[in-house]
């Protein structure tokens, strides 16, 4: 085994349009029911006209360091995958929204299946040895990056390097992992 | 001004999670009721002399079981996937506090059920005959009773609990719920214990119902002010509670119809001043039910904000 | 059939074919067990063209036992590089739309007089529309035919159509959208912008976006330029009297009052040469016209525009002089649709020269005029019909004829047939009565269409043609700034049960029934085959690549490089003489537009990112997740009429059009209190179209009068005002 990894992501909202191509590319490269999505995005316009200020986020499971949906499941189907994401194990899930209700993000729905569903930061990708999932690799704004935090390869420091960075809802204390440049 | 747009699908988690309907707070009420059942039979057992011979206590110890049954089944018909119920037993998850319930409930059959055999030993045996193993158990039935006590306050803590752990969900994340929630599942225990007890024994069920209801009402108001006093998001979800949608079934059926009123009404009938009634615990466990689905609804449609 | 075609009705094709649609999560009682597939693994992937718009980005289809069940961005596409809009992985949801036209269709009335559609077959469509245009042609009437097309897809009729002889050929994408402006640009520069736009907006350090809400305008590359820019620290400039995403991310948002962009174009001008900040080397080396341009827009001082566009004279000064300090680093971007006011190729000159003074023409971060193709030969001669006659447009400097001159034409009775190749005529062209009008006064009306169109249902043949997921088309060899040849071709076969076909065999069909040369249609695979083989490719090889690229020619200037316009002066004309000799002013000049009428507030218009208008209306896919539009008012401006967010509402404009659906509002900071928009392209009429019809509201439908550009015909669209009723 190589080291661990710490799969991360940073979203330069600065380059964000809002134009949702990273939730369409996450619907039909995970088959997303329809109805349901893992990614979204949010709109926030601040101020007055025409005094405004807008910011777009691109959304989704924050595959949070200390996830309540891991800590609140009563089967263990929810799980550190070990390379700092956070995984569902639809063999063991019952159905029980406790992680739904435990999620500080609202990132997880119930999959028409019967099983908890999120995003999974393509998981499968990441297994295939690729270094994207569907919504950076589509995303036409270069808006999203997936990130090995673990890595020296000094893509998150480029990316990061002399931005502000904002989280969310930190005060939950899930030590999330979604990182947004302002 | 602020204008935010998501266009997040998921059903039954926008506008605000609606993720459990009814049969969640009925299966936390029958489960409440379940452990205030076994609570109160086992400490009658523990406490006085000659109680297993008491009808209402045996009927207690009865229900106990059977009001945990029916609570599961309604839990049962809530999963999404009703077919891995079984994989609540192949994990234990220490911080999961509905892993707790699921293997709580593991003990609280056996010791529950042995209790309500060892007290119902004569009807079972002109049944079934023999039996003889209950003739020893029953010499260690003040025993059972102290372990059954236990189990009775853990599965009626647990079930506060359970909701209380939701750190995302500000309202439930609020430590006095366990304690409320085992208050109230005694209370209602207590006030089904009134309704089925012969005139003889009624004025016990009501004095104990009056004292505990006082517990419950205690309780509710270390939640609300540990709820106004918390961090923003715990007084803004409290208050919003206090002041908003829920608030009309909380004040009217929970707090005055299914706890002033009763108070005063049991107190009454306790003091010899009025008549018992069916009609008083049956507000108890109205009360006692409309607290569960008040505050899982409520709890649910206040999200952690940013 | 020709007696039944003048009292035109509008026909309903019952369906109920398909009935594929996913059926909403409802949670069976014990749950399935889990076997939805995480993520499917494609059987092979198939490189293909994306045709949800007509940017044409290259695609890689992924399928699974036979279904397209993803698609993504080709790595290698210089359009895409990758990266694809929300739309290209939306053409699963037109491949896979329940509502497509399966048959061809004839229009038949009974003995009663009732028109019905009836089932055909190709053989039948064929030989009518074969025959019907025979015999215009025997009785000298060829050129009463038009051919509208719009898309990727009409090469193969327009080679049809030359062989044969029909030789009118109208596209909306001129005079309803691009037209103005590449009029404009030629006239300037002696060449249109292009599409792809030839603007390096990646390397902009300050961008003007007036008219162009780039971003949801959702071109791939330009907005994959545009983010690229912002990240760098670009500075942009955004006019719009909407609060777009573009004026977000702008350092400046002049929210300037509709219709009078001309004005501040102009008054910028007079600052860059009033103040000597235009690129002098340049100008005097390359451009003609100075002075009068000087003279021009001596009256458009500041104080004169803020009066005019509501923009402050600090703004409107500060953006002047960052232009000329910014100098060819700057980029005014041309825009897109532009058929906005009647005055729109003046609009687009100023523009234009613009760009000229700033000197960026072939600089870093400016205006690009990249002429190489990939160069794609063709072993083929294809030999057009001698002789013929085809409609010249009334307007002196229209390169091509306005769509809404064709249906002027058609009502007096000048034409009497279209043949319609993928374009919605009647969501399209402004006025829709008008367009109806016309339509009805047709003896005949083919219709080639992927789904059951508004216009479908008004025809006498209807011809489906297949996705571009199923079908191949001609070779894509564009000039773009890294010279590619890009391949469409089948992802899957025609889906089961549909009896639809490819452009090539419907050309095909139509050649071997006027037995034309059989060379004109050789087998498709044949043909391009051959064509590749000229660049040492081959069919076989470019359906794996799917695109060939060049590498990136010097694009650039320069410095002291002689520099050659193809104009009638040779340079870049700062004021017009094509337009001076057409009695035009040379110059751009303001003139007034319509006010808000009391209790109308004017009605502007774009694009969502999800949508290429209605075009993509019906596709539930991307449909999902903006299934409808909204009606964007003003928060204060929407209390003070009393109305509600997310109240419906229908829409009445200043001639007393009602629209035929409700459309939901949207209360909003983010538009100024005069005007409301919408996106373009939903409240579709068509009941076939079940997933959009009375989706939303029509725009469309709404925009009743249309200002016409004397100078080639651009249609204006944005001079329409709107009020409400519940």
């Amino acid at each position: 085994m190589s080291r661990e990894r710490k799969y991360a992501m940073i979203i330069d909202t600065q380059r964000c349009v809002g134009c949702s191509a990273c939730v369409y590319a996450c619907k039909s490269e995970n088959n997303v029911p329809e109805g349901f999505c893992r990614d979204w995005v949010v709109s926030i316009t601040e101020g007055r006209y025409p005094n405004l200020t807008l910011t777009n986020r691109s959304e989704r499971c924050q595959h949070c360091e200390d996830a309540p949906c891991v800590s609140n499941c009563p089967t263990a189907a929810s799980h550190y995958a070990g390379d700092g994401t956070v995984q569902i194990d639809r063999d063991l899930c019952t159905g029980c929204k406790a992680c739904i209700a435990a999620c500080p993000y609202d990132a997880r729905y119930i999959h028409p299946g019967g099983f908890a569903d999120k995003c999974s930061f393509c998981n499968h990708r990441i297994q295939a040895g690729m270094t994207s999932t569907a919504c950076t690799q589509v995303c036409p704004t270069g808006t999203l990056n997936l990130v090995d935090l673990n890595s020296n390869d000094g893509k998150a420091e480029a990316l990061l390097k002399g931005r502000q960075v904002k989280q969310d809802k930190t005060h939950a204390g899930t030590k999330p992992k979604l990182f947004w440049l302002v | 001004m602020t204008e935010i747009v998501s266009n997040k699908l998921n059903p039954d988690v926008l506008p605000h999670l609606a993720i459990w309907n009814w049969e969640v707070p009925v299966y936390l009420f029958l489960g409440g009721l379940a452990a205030g059942l076994l609570v109160i039979s086992s400490m009658s057992l523990i406490l006085r002399q000659r109680s297993n011979s008491k009808p209402t206590v045996k009927r207690a110890a009865l229900l106990a079981p059977i009001a945990l049954s029916a609570g599961m089944f309604f839990l049962f018909l809530d999963l999404a996937f009703k077919l891995h119920v079984w994989r609540f037993y192949t994990a234990f998850v220490w911080t999961s506090p509905m892993s707790w319930g699921s293997w709580m409930l593991v003990v609280f059959y056996p010791f529950s059920i042995l209790q309500a055999a060892i007290l119902y030993k004569e009807e079972l045996r002109a049944k079934f005959g023999g039996l003889a193993f209950l003739d020893q158990a029953e010499t260690q039935l003040s025993k059972i009773a102290v372990v059954n006590a236990h189990i009775g306050v853990g599965v009626g803590v647990y079930t506060g609990i359970l909701l209380a752990t939701f750190y995302a969900r500000p309202l439930w994340s609020n430590a006095v719920l366990g304690l409320l929630f085992l208050l109230s599942g005694l209370s209602a225990a207590a006030a089904l214990m009134l309704w089925m007890a012969p005139q003889t024994e009624k004025r016990i069920y009501s004095r104990l119902d009056m004292y505990l209801l006082s517990l419950e009402g205690f309780a509710l108001t270390v939640f609300v002010i540990g709820g106004l006093t918390g961090d923003a998001n715990r007084a803004q979800a409290m208050w919003s509670f206090l002041t908003g949608h829920y608030a009309p079934w909380f004040w009217s059926i929970t707090i005055v119809g299914g706890l002033l009123l009763p108070l005063v009404l049991e107190t009454m009938e306790t003091l010899g001043k009025s008549k018992f009634s069916f009609f008083v615990p049956l507000l108890v466990l109205i009360g006692s039910l409309s607290l569960r689905f008040i505050l899982v609804f409520a709890g649910q449609s206040m999200p952690t904000f940013s | 059939m020709t007696a039944n075609t003048s009292r035109r009705e509008f026909l309903q094709i019952s369906s109920g074919f398909l009935a594929t649609s996913a059926i909403v999560g409802q949670v069976p009682f014990l749950g399935y067990a889990p076997n939805a597939e995480a993520a499917p693994v494609a059987d092979k992937i198939v490189p293909t063209t994306c045709e949800l718009c007509f940017w044409r980005c290259g695609v890689d289809a992924h399928v699974k036992d036979g279904k397209v069940f993803k698609l993504t961005g080709q790595m290698d596409h210089p359009l895409s590089n990758g990266h694809l809009c929300p739309r290209g992985t939306g053409g699963i949801g037109l491949l896979y739309d329940p509502d497509r036209l399966r048959t061809p269709l004839i229009r038949k009335t009974d003995a009663d007089g009732t028109q019905k559609f009836v089932e055909a077959s190709w053989e039948e469509a064929i030989a009518l529309i074969a025959k019907k245009y025979e015999e215009m042609t025997a009785a000298n009437e060829a050129d009463k035919i038009v051919f509208f097309s719009h898309g990727f897809g009409s090469s193969f009729f327009n080679r049809l159509f030359a062989a044969y002889g029909i030789l009118n050929h109208a596209h909306p994408s001129y005079a309803q959208c691009r037209g103005a402006r590449e009029e404009a640009f030629g006239m300037t520069f002696g060449h249109a912008v292009g599409s792809p736009e030839g603007l390096d907006i990646a390397n902009s350090e300050y961008l003007v976006l007036i008219g162009s809400h780039l971003g949801e305008n959702m071109h791939n590359t330009a907005v994959q330029d545009f983010s690229e820019a912002v990240s760098r620290g670009c500075k942009i400039i955004a006019v719009d009297p909407r609060f777009s995403v573009a004026a977000s991310k702008a350092e400046r948002w002049l929210p300037i009052k509709a219709s009078t962009d001309l004005a501040l174009l102009r008054a910028w001008i007079r600052i860059l040469i009033e103040e000597e900040l235009y690129d002098h080397e340049f100008v005097k080396a390359n451009c003609i016209g100075l002075e009068e341009l000087r003279a021009g827009v001596r009256d458009a001082t500041p104080e004169a525009t803020f009066a005019i566009t509501g923009i402050s004279v600090e703004d409107i000064l500060a953006v002047g002089r960052d232009l000329g300090r910014y100098g060819s680093k700057a980029l005014v971007h041309p825009g897109r649709h532009v058929s906005w006011y009647g005055d729109d190729t003046q609009r687009s000159r100023a523009i234009a020269i613009l760009n000229a003074l700033l000197g960026n023409y072939r600089m870093p971060g400016g205006l690009i005029h990249q002429t190489k193709k990939f160069g794609v030969g063709t072993p083929y001669k294809f030999t057009k019909k001698e002789g013929g006659h085809h409609y010249k447009s009334r307007f002196p400097l229209a390169s091509q004829t306005p769509a809404n001159e064709v249906v002027d034409e058609t009502k007096k009775g000048n034409f009497k047939s279209w043949f319609v190749y993928g374009t919605n005529l009647v969501q399209t062209l402004g006025h829709v009565d008008d367009t109806i009008e016309a339509i009805k006064a047709l003896d005949f009306l083919v219709v080639i269409d992927v789904l059951p169109m508004e216009i479908t249902g008004y025809a006498d043949v209807v011809l489906p043609e297949v996705t571009y997921l199923e079908r191949y088309d001609d070779l894509d060899d564009r000039v773009y700034r890294r010279p590619y040849v890009a391949l469409r071709q089948p992802a899957v076969p025609p889906l089961k049960g549909l009896n639809a076909k490819p452009g090539h065999e419907i050309a095909k069909l139509l050649a071997q029934a006027w037995k034309l040369d059989p060379g004109l249609f050789p087998p498709i695979e044949e043909y391009l085959d051959n064509r590749l083989k000229t660049v040492g490719s081959s069919l076989k090889q470019m359906s794996q690549v799917g695109v060939m690229v060049k590498e990136d020619p010097d694009i650039y200037r320069k410095p002291g490089e002689q520099l050659r316009f193809n104009t009638p002066t040779g340079k870049i004309e700062l004021s017009s003489t094509r337009l001076k000799a057409a009695g035009f002013d040379g110059v751009p000049q303001y003139t007034s537009h319509p006010e808000n009428p009391p209790g109308y507030l004017r009605l502007i218009y774009g694009r969502a990112p999800n949508h290429t208008f209605g075009r993509t209306s019906n596709n539930r896919f991307l449909g999902e997740l903006l299934s409808e539009n909204e009606l964007w008012i003003n928060r204060i401006t929407a209390l003070d009429l009393g109305l509600v967010d997310q109240e419906y509402v229908f829409l009445i404009n200043q001639e007393g059009k009602k629209s035929s659906s409700k459309v939901r509002l949207k209360l909003t900071e983010r538009i100024r209190p005069d005007a409301v928009y919408l996106v373009h392209g939903f409240g579709h009429t068509d009941p076939r179209l079940k997933w959009a019809f009375h989706r939303g509201v029509s725009a469309n439908e709404m925009i009743t009068q249309l200002t016409v550009d004397p100078i080639m015909g651009s249609t204006g669209m944005k001079n329409n005002f709107v009020t409400f009723a519940r």
